[in-house]
């Protein structure tokens, strides 16, 4: 294996992107809300020994086929209904449920034995096969589905017998433990009929079954009696409903319309906490926002004129003003839960973020020699507020700075289209986030491996050992190695400030009192049924 | 011409209007920056896949040959597929227009019952508090926002009063098995009107304030004609000046601005439906827009339009059928 390592194609699912974070804010109460708490409502609460949840996204799903969705409201209901072979601990360990144990590396990463639990099975009754994970992992890359990206280092699935399933890689692929956590499909009934599979009925190994589905309105899932794993879930009924605008989905959660809420808007936080009936569920996510700069071209191609950049504005007033307490700083370039996990010395990384001083700012601005005197920096920024709040700051610091500024709010499409082309033409800096698996890998690689560069890296910062270092953690398999070298490649990034880090976001739901045990998890999934929890309503 | 004549001439005018809004409609999408296939797969999709999904919807033909496609489609009733819900264009309108059409005239109905009696009540009490009450809250009706008043709605009858729910419609003919707690099609007309009444209420509230100054403005302007003056001298009660006299004279440029508001009636019905979580035209345009679905922007802009070209056409010809004097096209001879 080379330094540079594999160049195969490679795509990165929609949601890894952050877009959706934020947009629908703009027709929300700043702080307006508030008030006594009735507790009305239809929510309702179940029969014999269960309950009914009522439970508000952000969207609406739009279908439940684990090989071809790939929105997050789709996924949340499909999550209640598929298994993986492993799921995500709350504190991100990867803990078996169609798996019985521990998956086996050969071949120095490029091999994964995964042992099957023999007992498991369909909703239909029939079993999980090793084939039937075979056929979910590799069905999406037959297709050419829209969530290919997700597996797309897979070369073969073979099952080795019923129980055994053996996964071989194009490249040795330390982090491939992560994409373990893909859902199982039964091959035989999805075959038979791919649309009535997708959207009308959906089979599989979770703790709950499809019931009904009207696009837009609410999605309808219930306990599967015979369910093969444990525990069996207290809640009978489950009914997902969309309220796209943040206010009125919160006003759903004080009326009593649902019993949760997902994505608290920011001017609402204080609204739920202040509420008498629900409370705040919220964890810090597996995601990471920043402030990019163009190292390709213009001149922000300097280092000398990004550390300027740093010193016109404050990111810890920024984050403070326009994020908190729907996230929390970051300053590294992976996710706050990340750093935790993997030890990052996070303190030491603190201290090369500059404070704010705009003399200093305007010092190194005009010693640049790559800075012309009527240089008027671009920042493009996607539709969301924090992220423009933030591009503003910057802005403004630059303007503070002596220079000029232009912010520009792009739609998502014509963002996706411009973020990434290494022009200065078409930006010196961007805001951004980026929302990926419990390993530095799917942050390191994506956002700055230099043949990323125009996909997902719209830096352009080279520096081959940085990149050497990303490129040999991704394929190593021993955790101490892959751990010194992201401390090497952050450590370089964050001094030549091809990234500024900005905050990580809290995954977050309104939940009222009459709901027990339901947790925010890290990975802005959730699940009502797990060995770590088990839903219930009063 | 006869009123079955000048309808269908009409109708004929209105399909160079709708090809017009068509090719204007593609133009204008297909001009927005950015490209569906990347914003349906993500910022780094492979050659591969995005070739396959371009295939898929067309999006490798140029330009023209997918407005020929498109015309052709659309003479025989196809709209399309959406690129995000891979359902036919007309499937998804058929399931949100109804949602649509039951806010828009339930709150065109709310604005004329209520904005009709109050422009004339206000015309016919001059100066007085009724007046100064009726001006104030039309003034404010069509200078406030409908989302804004849909959200103060939520906040008070919601969140403060608990009264109404703030999300979903139920359809009046919704079959009371699919209703939560109705039993009979009278509870699914209680909980449909229940559901119905903020959002009518935030939608209706412009073109009731914009009815009810016109309604005064006229009944003022005709109540001041000479032939009104006579009628008093001849000592006609005024009940009767009111209703034979001023009333229907009046009622002209009121059908005008009633047929001029189904424009701004629906740009509200699109963020009085995000308010209030309905799942209608509305919203589906806007997820249209979000995820640049060309088939389902071009769709949905289009049933807009023909419901707007078959408003105004219906108000030709009421205001033709109010006013005598207003003919059909030809003159008798």
């Amino acid at each position: 294996m080379s330094d540079t390592g594999p160049s195969n194609e490679r795509t990165v699912p929609r949601r890894a992107l952050l877009q959706t974070v934020g947009g629908v804010s703009a027709l929300t109460l700043a702080g307006c809300l508030g008030g006594d708490g009735g507790d009305g409502g239809d929510g309702g609460d179940g029969g014999d020994g269960g309950g009914r949840l009522t439970l508000s996204q952000a969207k609406s799903p739009i279908e439940f086929d684990p090989i071809v969705l790939n929105d997050v409201p789709s996924a949340e209901v499909a999550d209640q209904i598929f298994e993986a072979p492993y799921r995500f601990s709350q504190d991100l360990e990867l803990v078996p449920v169609l798996a019985s144990g521990d998956p086996e590396i050969e071949r120095s990463g490029q091999r994964w034995i995964v042992p099957l639990n023999g007992d498991a099975t369909f909703q239909n009754g029939d079993p999980v096969t090793a084939s039937d994970v075979a056929y979910s992992y590799t069905a999406p890359l037959e297709e050419e589905t829209e969530n290919a990206g997700e597996v797309n280092m897979i070369e073969t699935v073979e099952p080795v017998d019923e129980t055994t399933v053996q996964f071989d890689l194009a490249f040795e692929f330390g982090a491939f433990k992560w994409y373990l956590s893909r859902s199982v499909v039964p091959e035989s009934v999805r075959e038979e009929d791919k649309d009535a599979f997708n959207k009308e009925e959906p089979v599989g190994s979770g703790p709950f079954t499809f019931e009904d589905w009207s696009e837009g309105e609410f999605v309808e899932i219930s306990r599967w009696e015979d369910y093969w794993g444990e525990p069996v879930p207290n809640l009978e009924t489950v009914e997902f409903t969309p309220v796209e605008e943040g206010t009125t989905r919160i006003t759903t959660l004080e009326s009593g319309e649902n019993d949760v809420v997902k994505d608290i808007p920011p001017q609402s936080w204080e609204t739920i906490e202040n509420m008498s009936n629900a409370s705040v569920e919220a964890v810090e996510g597996v995601s990471y926002f920043y402030l990019a700069f163009n190292c390709n071209e213009g001149p922000t191609a300097d280092p000398q004129v990004r550390e300027a950049v740093d010193y016109a504005f404050s990111m810890d007033d920024a984050v403070e003003q326009f994020v908190e307490p729907t996230g929390v700083r970051q300053y590294a370039p992976v996710p706050g839960v990340l750093s935790e996990g993997w030890d990052f010395p996070v303190d030491e990384w603190a201290d090369i973020a500059h404070d704010k001083d705009v003399d200093r700012a305007k010092e190194l601005l005009d010693d640049a020699g790559a800075v012309p005197d009527d240089w008027t920096a671009d920042i493009i920024v996607p539709p969301d507020e924090k992220r423009e709040n933030i591009g503003i700051s910057v802005g403004n610091g630059i303007e503070a700075a002596g220079y000029s500024a232009n912010v520009t709010r792009l739609d998502w499409p014509q963002f996706l289209e411009q973020y990434a082309t290494g022009s200065a033409d078409d930006y010196n800096m961007f805001t951004l986030g980026w929302a990926g698996s419990p390993d530095p890998d799917t942050f390191l690689y994506f956002l700055f491996a230099q043949e990323q560069e125009g996909v997902t890296n719209g830096t352009y910062y080279r520096n081959d050992q940085v990149d050497g270092n990303i490129m040999q953690a991704r394929q190593a398999t021993d955790r101490e190695e892959r751990r010194s070298r992201y401390i090497d490649a952050i450590t370089t990034i964050l001094e030549d400030r091809a990234h500024i880090p900005s905050y990580g976001l809290k995954n977050s739901f309104g939940v009222r009192d009459r709901v027990q045990d339901f947790v925010a998890h890290p990975t802005d999934q959730f699940w009502l049924v797990s060995g770590e929890n088990n839903v219930s309503v009063q | 011409m006869g009123i079955a004549r000048y309808t269908l001439w009409r109708l004929v005018q209105a399909v160079p209007v709708l090809l017009g809004v068509v090719t204007i409609t593609f133009l204008l999408a297909n001009a927005i920056p950015g490209d569906p296939v990347q914003t349906m797969l993500g910022p780094s999709p492979s050659q591969a896949e995005v070739a396959s999904i371009r295939a898929k919807y067309g999006l490798d033909q140029p330009l023209w040959q997918r407005y020929v496609n498109y015309l052709l489609d659309i003479a025989r009733g196809d709209l399309g597929r959406s690129i995000y819900y891979e359902t036919p264009v007309t499937t998804k309108i058929a399931e949100r227009f109804p949602k649509t059409m039951l806010l828009m005239l339930s709150s065109y109905l709310f604005a004329i019952v209520v904005a009709v009696p109050l422009g004339v009540i206000s015309a016919k009490r001059r100066n007085e508090p009724t007046d100064h009450a009726a001006r104030v809250v039309s003034l404010i009706g069509v200078s406030t926002p409908s989302f804004w008043i849909g959200l103060m709605l939520i906040l008070i009858f919601v969140f403060k009063l608990g009264l109404f729910p703030s999300t979903n419609l139920v359809l009046p003919w919704a079959d009371p098995a699919d209703v939560t707690g109705a039993s009979t099609r009278i509870d699914v007309l209680g909980t449909a009107l229940h559901h119905l009444a903020l959002p009518v209420v935030a939608l209706g509230t412009l073109q009731m304030a914009a009815i009810t100054r016109i309604e005064r403005s006229e009944m003022l302007d005709v109540l001041s004609q000479d032939y009104v003056t006579l009628a008093r001298a001849y000592g006609v009660r005024e009940r009767t000046i009111l209703r034979k006299h001023a009333f229907r004279n009046a009622q002209l440029p009121v059908i005008t601005i009633i047929g001029l508001q189904l424009a701004s009636a629906i740009g509200g019905a699109i963020l009085i439906e995000a308010v209030f979580s309905i799942n209608g035209m509305g919203t589906l345009i806007l997820t249209a827009i979000y995820n640049l679905d060309y088939p389902l922007i071009m769709g949905t802009t289009l049933v807009f339009s023909l419901f707007f070209l078959v408003g105004v056409i219906l108000t030709d010809i009421t205001y033709a059928y109010v006013d005598p004097r207003v003919s059909y096209g030809s003159k008798e001879v």
